[in-house]
Parts: C-alpha cells; structure tokens; sequence
C-alpha cells in the first residue's frame, strides 16, 4: 500500500509514554496541525526490544515482530519519540528485519516544518526556559539544539542556555546507577538558578516523569516541551501524571472510579508505589 | 533461513568483530565518558587497558574486571563516537560490550542490570488511566 508521508505516517512513540497520554495525543494534534496525519503506535506490542535486551530471544522477537508490525501498516515514514526505540531501530531492528519505511524523529519532522508551525504559535507562554539536555542521543539527531529552536518560535518564551549536560540519553538510563539521577536533578535546579529559569523543559518522557516531582517547594513548572507548543497553539490539556506524582493522595487525585477501571490491583501493585515514590531531592 | 534469534545474535557478534577490529584501544574515548569519573571501580584503571579488556569482550574474551565495569557504567552518552580518532561509532562499540557483558548472548551476566519484570503489566495499567478505551484499542 502506497501512503504518501504527508498523508500518513505512524507516530511510535514508544511504551514508557502510555504514562503520558496527553502527550501522544498533543504530538497527533501538532503533526495535524503542520498537514501531517499521525496513526499513534506504542505500548508493549511495539516494544523496541531494548527492555528485554538481558536475553536475545526475547529482545529479538519484540524487535522482528515490531518491525513487521510497521511494514504491514504500510506506511512509508514512522515517526520516534523514544531515543531508545530511535537507537535501536538503527542499530539492532532494521539491520535484522528489513524494514519498509524509513526512520525520522519527531523533532526532525517539526523542524523541517517550522515555517508550517511557527504561525500556528500564536499564545503568549511566559516562561524563562531550560531544556533539560543530556549528552546522549543529540549525536544522532541534534535534539539539544532542536528543541530550544522549536520552544524559541514561541511568543512570549524566552529560552536560556547552560553548559549542562547530563550523563545518558535521557534520565532512564542513569537511574540505576546510585546517585547519579539526584546529582543531575541537583545540578539541573543549579543550572536554572544559574541563567534565570522558572521553567524546566523536558525533552524525553522517563526525564519527564523524574522531573515533575522537582516541583515540591519550589518556584519552578516543569513541563515537557511538547506542552508549551500546545500552549502556544491553545491546545487544551491536562499533565495528569504531573499532578497526581505531585498530589499527596494520588489515589484521591486520579479517583476512584478511573482506578477501578485501571484495575485496583494493577494500581495497587505497579502505578501507586511509582507515583508515591520520594523524591530524588 | 536463520531464524529471529540467530540473525539477532549473528548481528551482533558481526559488528562486534568488526568494531574490535578497528578498534586500536587508543583510550581517547575513555577519556571522553562521562561515567568514568563517576564510577568506582574504574578509579586509577590506565585507558589504553581498559579498552584492550574491552576489544577482549568483543571477542568473547572474559575482559578483565574493569572492562566489565567499563562495559556495565555505559548510559549511552554517546560522547566517545566524536572523540574517536578512528571515526568509528564508539557508541556502538560500547553498547555492543555492554550487551555481552549483561549476558544478551546468552552467557552468565557479568554485571547487574536493571530489569523490570512489571514493565508490560505496569506500561498497560497506565495506558488504562491515561487513554481511553478506543485509544487503547487503536495505540497498544
């Protein structure tokens, strides 16, 4: 089946972001928006294989069966969001199975599109603005100059610079070393300090999820960067996982009836201890 | 034809070859890691060493114990491709390493690693609270 890019493309977005619902369906709207319809995949089902990497067998059946996924949906461009799903596709997935679509990032694609999404930001954001940088990843694809670039398009935003960069190619991934994810939110609330920042853009979801809790007692927004072009754009929406990490009842926040039909169990044993997990600082 | 597996290994023992290779253990990348300053067990190891230990894994070589700990700080910074001198996807190199030495081949892992056995039922239980029912059907 011949589907042209502009008419439709596959947004992968990977299976950490079924966190971030309000994210994936904001990235649908923004592509939308610049003429680009979006057909949203992710979750477990189109898993990278980079979770189950500790065993071959595993890693490389999610892997195969992601890309055969792809190339039976016919659709000549899939769109990442994940550094990990980007990587791996590269490195381990279509050097393995051929893959009938080629690979783009999501901040490629909007950048390519500026003068088709500059416009479109028309709502003043008054933030002073950090992106949360890591060194990993922006060697593929130029992600710590995309995106302020993209965030600098917005009225009313003013988008600052520092030298930081922190480990990894995104929070996930320094995490389980001990320490280093509060070293790195430690230095990152430095770093705002340091230019004049009352907001901390964050660019991939797992330094998002990490991120929100920064926010307790503090004089700071974190949000992901995806939220302040939907900002500028009057997209309405909600950073859900932001409030309930940060509620002090995330059952009395999300409610009773979504948890039942989450399932109580589920949400007992896999969301709850997340949600009401310490800060790191 | 060879099955997932077997291709999936096969890739990764190719490149590793070839990586170890052209590698000349030269230890400019080394010098570039940001994990190395943090990481204990690499405090006063000699670059050059550490990266021959690394060429060993490769090669399916047991490396040496600072190899492995090379191998095993690896967040994927990706700040030694450009450092290489050989223009060689360092990353690459190290990641490869870094799936050996967790025992991706199927070896006995020779470092600890982060492994979530609740990952999928924790991805869908939150797919649940943030999608609806007809996103979850069209996006999973």
């Amino acid at each position: 089946m011949a589907v042209t890019p502009d008419a439709s493309v596959t947004f992968w977005y990977g299976c950490n972001m079924a966190r971030h619902g309000e994210i994936v369906r904001l990235v649908t709207r923004i592509l939308e928006a610049v003429g680009v319809e979006a057909a949203p995949a992710g979750g477990p089902g189109y898993c990278c294989g980079s979770t189950q990497e500790k065993n071959a067998r595993i890693a490389a059946g999610m892997a195969v069966r992601t890309v055969e996924k792809f190339n039976q949906a016919g659709r000549e461009t899939v769109i990442t969001w994940c550094p990990s799903c980007h990587m791996n596709m590269h490195d381990l997935m279509a050097p393995v199975t051929e893959a009938a679509f080629e690979t783009q990032h999501i901040t490629q694609l909007l950048v390519a599109r500026a003068d088709q999404l500059r416009p479109l930001l028309t709502h003043r954001v008054a933030a002073r603005v950090l992106a949360h940088a890591h060194h990993g990843f922006h060697g593929r694809v130029p992600v710590n100059t995309d995106v302020p670039m993209l965030l600098g398009m917005i009225p009313g935003l003013t988008v600052l610079e520092h030298p930081l960069r922190v480990p990894g190619h995104m929070c996930s991934a320094i995490a389980a070393v001990p320490g280093e994810l509060a070293r790195a939110h430690r230095e990152t609330l430095a770093a705002m300090d340091d230019v004049g920042a009352d907001t901390l853009a964050t660019i991939f979801h797992s330094c998002h999820r990490e991120a929100v809790a920064l926010e307790r007692g503090r004089p700071i927004r974190v949000v992901n960067w995806i939220h302040l072009l939907a900002e500028a754009m009057g997209l309405p929406h909600t950073d859900e996982y932001r409030l309930w990490r940060n509620a002090e009842d995330p059952r009395g926040a999300i409610g009773a009836d979504r948890i039942a039909a989450a399932g109580d169990v589920a949400f007992e044993r896999l969301v709850e201890p997340e949600l009401r997990r310490p800060p790191t600082i | 034809m060879r099955n997932t597996e077997q291709r999936f290994v096969a890739h990764i023992r190719d490149n590793s070859v070839r990586l170890a290779a052209a590698c000349t253990a030269c230890g400019v990348c080394y010098h570039a890691c940001p994990m190395v300053p943090r990481t204990a067990a690499l405090d006063g190891a000699a670059p050059e060493a550490v990266m021959a230990g690394i060429r060993d894994i490769l090669r399916d070589g047991a490396g040496t114990s600072e190899a492995i700990a090379f191998a095993g700080a690896c967040t994927r910074s990706g700040v030694c491709t450009p450092a290489c001198p050989e223009n060689l996807d360092a990353a690459f190199l190290m990641r490869l390493a870094s799936l050996r030495v967790r025992g991706t081949l199927g070896d006995a892992p020779r470092v600890a690693s982060k492994h979530d056995p609740g990952w999928s039922a924790r991805v869908k239980a939150f797919a649940r609270l943030t999608m609806s029912e007809e996103e979850q059907a069209k996006w999973l």
